[in-house]
């Protein structure tokens, strides 16, 4: 059984088609990225998956459960990351964690076990005004890992954050995939959704409009080249693709003046941009 | 409903509520007017000059007492009989008609019946004042409970149609003072505790986690509920000479703070952030308190405007129930209150929902 099935799901809002028909599906510890500009419907379908707005047309499952009718079986089998830092101020972090242990029933110890998982620990009995943005998502993390959930939502967990806490959060990401939980990611970094994500769904104006691993992405829609760069100081980039490349690349090779040679696949984000027409932070 | 979960959220918020100083005042502000009030209300009572007619063919030593005070005429009525009328000519605030041997059976502990007419066009405020003036009176005569029976009537009335209903100043103050606590707590403190959920974006949390959207509402009921609890409690204990029947006193306490705590919850979900809350709030204050202000004598029209406002059948129930009446207009009055709860609780949960989706 997938982690979560998705089938023809769509939300209006007034005239306005946030999400339209879209259908995948997500295996269960897998890290499947979901990925689109700015108000391309990835929040709005969050959302619906984790219960908290209905689907105009459509339905999902999540960890087996119907997400219109089964939202009290479901909710204690998810945790999500909002891409807003939604904690408790003026608690500690300590008391955020607990007041969501009490919500989810869950034993009180298991606080102290998840502000140890992402290094707050120490941090435990400041107000949470006091924490810096990283702390702040690493909190939020800790808060959705509390209660053991199959599956996770990340929404922009990296957003706005610093590279180490970035990197710190990605180390994570990976451990509790390889733990078995099941990560639903939206980023706005396309290296990060190439180096985490299994596979990735570009989503446009409510559609999914590709849907794949990111290598066979970059295979059916990059462009694979060469770039050298000559003694004399010019660089030339030679699609690999090109019927003539074999035949350019021999004479560089003949001539001596090749100072460098590398290969250059296309990234996820030029992919993305091919496929949409825009560019990722639009 | 998972009471575990609305617990939680009622103790989180319980805890927050300390926290955050705005809120804090508002719970407080009650408990200070309360005592700000008991520091003024002498002062209050000297304010104004009485008017008070008397029949006195004993010399009592009440009246004696009475003409001793600077801020009271007297005026003389040739009989009994004559009190009422005389009230009205005079427009005086009331009268009294003292039986000839009333200081010899009050010094005999007899408790001899003092008939008091009570001039209802004057302004309640002043009828309260007349009220609390005659029994510190009566009182000070002799160390005793209830050294006198008294028989308040009237004046414009017959006998039959005498009400039963008495409440001195303080009495009259205790309403307004228990509505300014449920509309502080329920009207202004609820609303910003669900308003901060949505301005905060915590209330997505509370959705995604076990908390359905009844039980976040419960829980915010809860809190304010408690809050409404703990300060009337105080009040109530502060004034507890007042009240003359506690079980009646206590239910209608509850459906009115219940009440103004549905209100807020409707506030609440109407509203999407704190400035928001703190516009509207001072005018829903307003309105809900008016019908507890004593003084008021207003045109014919605004009193049945007034009856449009659910904590006017609040207010005269608790009138009711403090002077220990449990008529079968008090139980009209409390169920307009309890069906305007309900309306009150489902609107919010409807407004909630609508916006969610």
């Amino acid at each position: 059984m997938s982690a979560i099935e998705v089938a023809g799901l769509s939300r209006t809002f007034n005239t306005l088609r946030a999400v339209d028909n879209i259908s995948f599906t997500v295996e269960a510890g897998e890290i499947f990225g979901f990925l689109g500009h700015n108000g391309a419907g990835k929040t709005t379908t969050i959302r619906m998956l984790t219960g908290q707005l209905r689907p105009t047309a459509g339905h999902a499952r999540v960890a087996g459960c119907d997400v219109i009718t089964e939202q009290r079986r479901l909710k204690p089998l998810i945790g999500v990351v909002s891409e807003n830092q939604n904690l408790y101020e003026r608690m500690s972090g300590r008391e955020n964690l607990a007041f969501a242990a009490r919500l989810y029933g869950t034993d009180n110890r298991r606080v102290d076990e998840a502000l140890d998982q992402v290094g707050l620990l120490d941090r435990a009995k400041d107000n949470v005004r006091h924490y810096s943005n990283g702390m702040k998502q690493r909190l939020l993390i800790a808060r959705a890992l509390l209660h053991r959930p199959q599956i996770i939502f990340l929404d922009e967990p990296t957003s706005g954050l610093d590279p180490v806490v970035g990197r710190d959060i990605r180390r994570l990401v990976l451990e509790l995939s390889r733990q078995g939980v099941t990560v639903f990611l939206t980023t706005h970094y396309m290296e990060e959704a190439d180096q985490l994500c299994g596979r990735v769904a570009f989503i446009s104006e409510g559609r999914i409009v590709a849907l794949d691993t990111p290598d066979s992405l970059k295979v059916a829609h990059g462009q694979n080249c060469l770039e050298v760069r000559l003694s004399d100081g010019r660089s030339l980039t030679i699609p690999l693709d090109d019927q003539d490349a074999g035949e350019q690349l021999e004479k560089l090779v003949s001539s001596g003046q090749i100072r460098t040679l590398h290969s250059a696949e296309a990234t996820l984000e030029e992919v993305f941009i091919q496929i949409t027409g825009r560019r990722l932070s639009e | 409903m998972n009471s575990r979960v609305v617990a939680a959220i009622a103790w989180k918020d319980i805890v927050d509520a300390v926290r955050n100083r705005y809120l804090l005042v508002a719970l407080l502000t009650p408990l200070f007017v309360a005592i700000l009030l008991r520091v003024m209300l002498p002062g209050i009572n000297n304010l104004n000059n009485l008017t008070i007619v008397v029949h006195d063919p004993g010399n009592s030593r009440l009246v004696s007492e009475l003409s001793t005070s600077p801020q009271i005429k007297l005026v003389e009525a040739d009989s009994a009989e004559g009190v009422a009328r005389e009230v009205e000519n005079s427009k005086a605030v009331g009268g009294l008609a003292i039986p000839t041997n009333f200081d010899a059976d009050v010094a005999a502990g007899k408790q001899p019946e003092l008939a008091i007419y009570i001039n209802n066009k004057k302004s309640s405020i002043e009828q309260a004042m007349l009220r609390q003036l005659l029994e510190q009176q009566v009182l000070s005569l002799v160390k005793q409970p209830a050294p006198a029976r008294l028989i308040w009537t009237d004046a414009a009335k017959e006998a039959s149609a005498q009400t039963p209903v008495g409440l001195n100043l303080n009495q009259m103050l205790l309403p307004l003072l228990l509505l300014l606590t449920f509309t502080m707590t329920g009207a202004l403190v609820v609303p910003l505790l669900l308003v901060e959920e949505k301005e905060k974006r915590t209330l997505d949390f509370l959705l995604t986690s076990p908390a359905s959207l009844t039980e976040v509402i419960a829980g915010k009921a809860l809190t304010g509920v408690v809050y409404s609890l703990l300060i009337t409690g105080v009040l109530l204990a502060i004034n507890y000479k007042l009240i003359r029947n506690w079980p009646l006193t206590f239910l209608t306490v509850l459906l009115g703070l219940l009440f103004v705590v549905a209100i807020g919850l409707f506030m609440g979900s109407l509203f999407q952030n704190t400035m928001q809350v703190n516009t509207w709030a001072s005018l829903v204050l307003f309105v809900l308190l008016t019908p507890s202000f004593p003084s008021l004598r207003l045109p014919a029209i605004l009193e049945k405007g007034l009856r449009l406002i659910p904590t006017h059948y609040f207010v005269e129930a608790l009138k009711l129930s403090l002077a220990g009446t449990a008529s079968a207009r008090i139980w009209g009055q409390l169920a307009v209150v309890l069906a305007c709860t309900v309306v009150a609780f489902f609107a919010a949960t409807w407004g909630l929902r609508r916006q969610q989706n």
